[in-house]
C-alpha cells in the first residue's frame, strides 16, 4: 500500500519540493524587501497564528465568503431554473445574462462603496455579483441544451409537471449549473478579496493590506500563501462537485 | 411592467408560434422592463446622486466630448493589449511545451493549476512592492491574471495532439521544431482560443482592478474618481464601455472560432 502511494504520488512531491527549494534559493539571494525564502515566510505565518491576528482574520473572509455564495446560488439557481422552463422569458432575458456575465463586475464596487458604505453589507453584496451569473449563466444554458424533442415525448406520455421536471428539466440542467458553481467558488474568492480590499479593510484582505502598507514582506507572502492555498483547496471541493454531477451528462 | 411580460410570455410559450422563434420581441420587452424598474426604484428610494438610465443617457454626451475619457480608455485598452500579448506568446510556449513534454508537465503541472487557482487581486499588494505604484504593475498584474489560462488550454490541447499526424511527421523524418510549429501549434489553436477568451476576460478585471488599487489613470480610475465625486451617471459610462469590451471579446472570439475552425464544436472550458 505505502508503495504504490510513494509511485503514484512521487512525481507531485519531488516537484513540490523542487519548487519550495527554488523560492527558498531565490529568497535568500534577494534582498528581504523583494522576496522572502520559505522558511521566513512559514515563521512568519506562525507568528501571526500564535500573536492571534490570524484565525479572526480566517473566520472574517470565511463567513463573508460564505454568506454571499450561499446567496447567489441561492438566487442563481432558482432563478435559472424558472428561466428554464418559461421559454419566452429564457430568450429575453439570455442575453442580458451573457452581458452581465461578461461584464467585469468590479467596475461596481465604487458604486457600491458610495451608495451602502462601509459593512457587511456592501461586502456580501460584492461576493454576490461576483458569483451570481456564472451560476445562472451556466444554467440557461443548461436549459437550452434539452432537446424539445424530450419534453415534447414526455408531454405526449401526458408527463405531469413534477414528473417532467424531475426525469427532464433536472438532470439535464443540474451539470451544467454545477460547472456555474465550479465558476462561482472562484469569482466569489476574488470578490471576497475585492471587498476586503476596496471597502472596509477585514479579514484575509487586511491581513496582505497591513503587512504590504508596514513594507512587511514576509507578512505579504505568508498571507498570499494562505489565500492562494484556499483558492487552491476551493478549487478541489469545486472541480469535485462538478465532477459528481457530471455523470448525469450521458 | 414585470407581470405584463410573464402573462404575455406564457401564452407563446406553448406553441411555437413566429412570435417565439424571433427573438427580438422577447428581448426587446425584457429590456425596457428592466430599464423601467431600475429608473422607477432609483426615483423612488435613492439618493439623487445614484445613476439612473434616464441620467446615465444625458451623461453620455457629455463623457464622449471629454478627451479625459479617451484618454483613459486608451491608458487602459493599451495595457490590456500589452499585458494579453506577452501572456499570449509565453502561455502558448509554455502549453505547448508542457503538452508535449511529460517530465515538464509533471514539473509545473501544479504550479500552473495553482497560480491559475489563486484569485489575481492578491498579488497587487506584492506587484506594487515590486514595481511601484506605476503603469509596469498593471501590466504585470495583468499578464498574471491572463497567462495560465491560455497555458492550461493550450497544453490541454497539445495533448490531444491526434497520434496519426506525429507518426505521419515521425517516419518523414521532421525535426522536434517542426513538429510544435506545423502540427501541434495548429492543432491546439482551438483550445487556444478558447484560453484566450478566458484570458480576456480575466485581463479587463485586472486591469480595472489594479487602477483601483494603485490609482494610475485608465478606464478603472475614470469609474472610480467619477463615483467619489458622486457623478454616478458618468461612471456608469465608463461600466457601459468595460461591458461592452467584455460582450465584444466574446463575440469576436464566438465568430473566429466559427469562422476559421468551423469544425469545432466544443463546450466551454474554464
Amino acid at each position: 500500500m505505502p508503495t504504490t502511494y510513494l509511485r503514484r504520488h512521487a512525481p507531485f512531491w519531488i516537484s513540490i519540493a523542487i519548487g519550495l527549494l527554488i523560492w527558498e534559493v531565490a529568497g535568500r539571494s534577494t534582498s528581504a524587501a523583494f522576496m522572502v525564502p520559505f522558511s521566513e515566510t512559514m515563521r512568519r505565518l506562525w507568528q501571526l497564528v500564535v500573536s492571534g491576528g490570524f484565525f479572526p482574520a480566517l473566520f472574517d473572509s470565511a463567513v463573508l465568503f460564505v454568506t454571499g455564495f450561499v446567496l447567489a446560488v441561492g438566487v442563481g439557481l432558482p432563478l435559472g431554473l424558472l428561466l428554464a422552463r418559461v421559454r419566452f422569458l429564457r430568450i429575453g432575458i439570455e442575453p442580458y445574462i451573457m452581458t452581465l456575465y461578461a461584464t467585469p463586475m468590479v467596475a461596481l464596487i465604487p458604486f457600491i462603496l458610495s451608495m451602502m458604505g462601509f459593512g457587511f453589507a456592501p461586502k456580501v453584496l460584492v461576493v454576490f455579483l461576483f458569483a451570481v451569473f456564472p451560476v445562472l449563466y451556466n444554467t440557461v444554458e443548461g436549459a437550452r441544451s434539452i432537446r424539445p424533442e424530450l419534453i415534447e415525448v414526455a408531454r405526449s406520455y401526458r408527463s405531469s409537471e413534477w414528473a417532467l421536471w424531475r426525469e427532464v428539466m433536472l438532470p439535464y440542467t443540474l451539470p451544467y449549473t454545477m460547472t456555474g458553481v465550479r465558476q462561482s467558488i472562484g469569482r466569489a474568492l476574488v470578490g471576497m478579496v475585492a471587498a476586503e480590499f476596496f471597502l472596509s479593510s477585514t479579514g484575509l484582505g487586511q491581513l496582505i493590506m497591513t503587512a504590504s502598507q508596514n513594507f512587511d514582506t514576509g507578512g505579504v507572502f505568508a498571507s498570499i500563501f494562505v489565500i492562494g492555498m484556499v483558492g487552491v483547496g476551493l478549487m478541489r471541493v469545486g472541480l469535485m462537485i462538478e465532477q459528481h454531477f457530471a455523470r448525469w451528462r450521458q | 411592467m414585470a407581470t405584463t411580460v410573464v402573462t404575455a410570455a406564457s401564452v407563446p410559450a406553448k406553441k411555437s408560434s413566429p412570435l417565439m422563434t424571433g427573438a427580438f420581441l422577447p428581448r426587446l420587452l425584457v429590456g425596457i422592463a428592466i430599464l423601467l424598474i431600475w429608473e422607477v426604484v432609483v426615483r423612488a428610494l435613492a439618493p439623487a446622486y445614484v445613476a439612473k438610465p434616464s441620467g446615465v443617457v444625458m451623461a453620455i454626451p457629455r463623457v464622449i466630448a471629454d478627451p479625459a475619457f479617451w484618454n483613459a480608455t486608451l491608458a487602459t485598452l493599451t495595457a490590456v493589449a500589452e499585458g494579453l500579448a506577452v501572456a499570449l506568446v509565453f502561455g502558448t510556449m509554455i502549453g505547448m511545451l508542457m503538452g508535449r513534454s511529460p517530465l515538464l508537465e509533471r514539473g509545473i503541472r501544479h504550479y500552473v493549476n495553482g497560480f491559475y487557482a489563486v484569485p489575481m487581486i492578491v498579488v497587487l499588494p506584492l506587484f506594487s512592492l515590486w514595481f511601484g505604484y506605476s503603469t509596469n504593475t498593471r501590466v504585470a498584474t495583468i499578464i498574471f491574471a491572463a497567462i495560465f489560462s491560455i497555458i492550461i488550454n493550450v497544453a490541454d490541447g497539445a495533448r490531444a495532439v491526434p497520434r496519426d499526424y506525429l507518426e505521419v511527421a515521425k517516419s518523414f523524418r521532421s525535426s522536434k521544431l517542426s513538429v510544435l510549429t506545423g502540427i501541434v501549434l495548429p492543432a491546439s489553436l482551438p483550445y487556444l482560443l478558447a484560453g484566450f477568451r478566458l484570458a480576456a476576460g480575466r485581463a479587463l478585471i485586472g486591469a480595472v482592478v489594479a487602477e483601483f488599487f494603485l490609482s494610475v489613470g485608465g478606464l478603472g480610475y475614470f469609474i472610480l474618481y467619477n463615483s467619489r465625486v458622486y457623478k454616478h451617471n458618468e461612471a456608469f459610462v465608463g461600466v457601459l464601455l468595460l461591458a461592452a469590451f467584455g460582450v465584444g471579446f466574446e463575440l469576436l472570439i464566438a465568430w473566429a472560432t466559427r469562422r476559421f475552425m468551423p469544425w469545432y464544436r466544443r463546450g466551454d472550458k474554464s
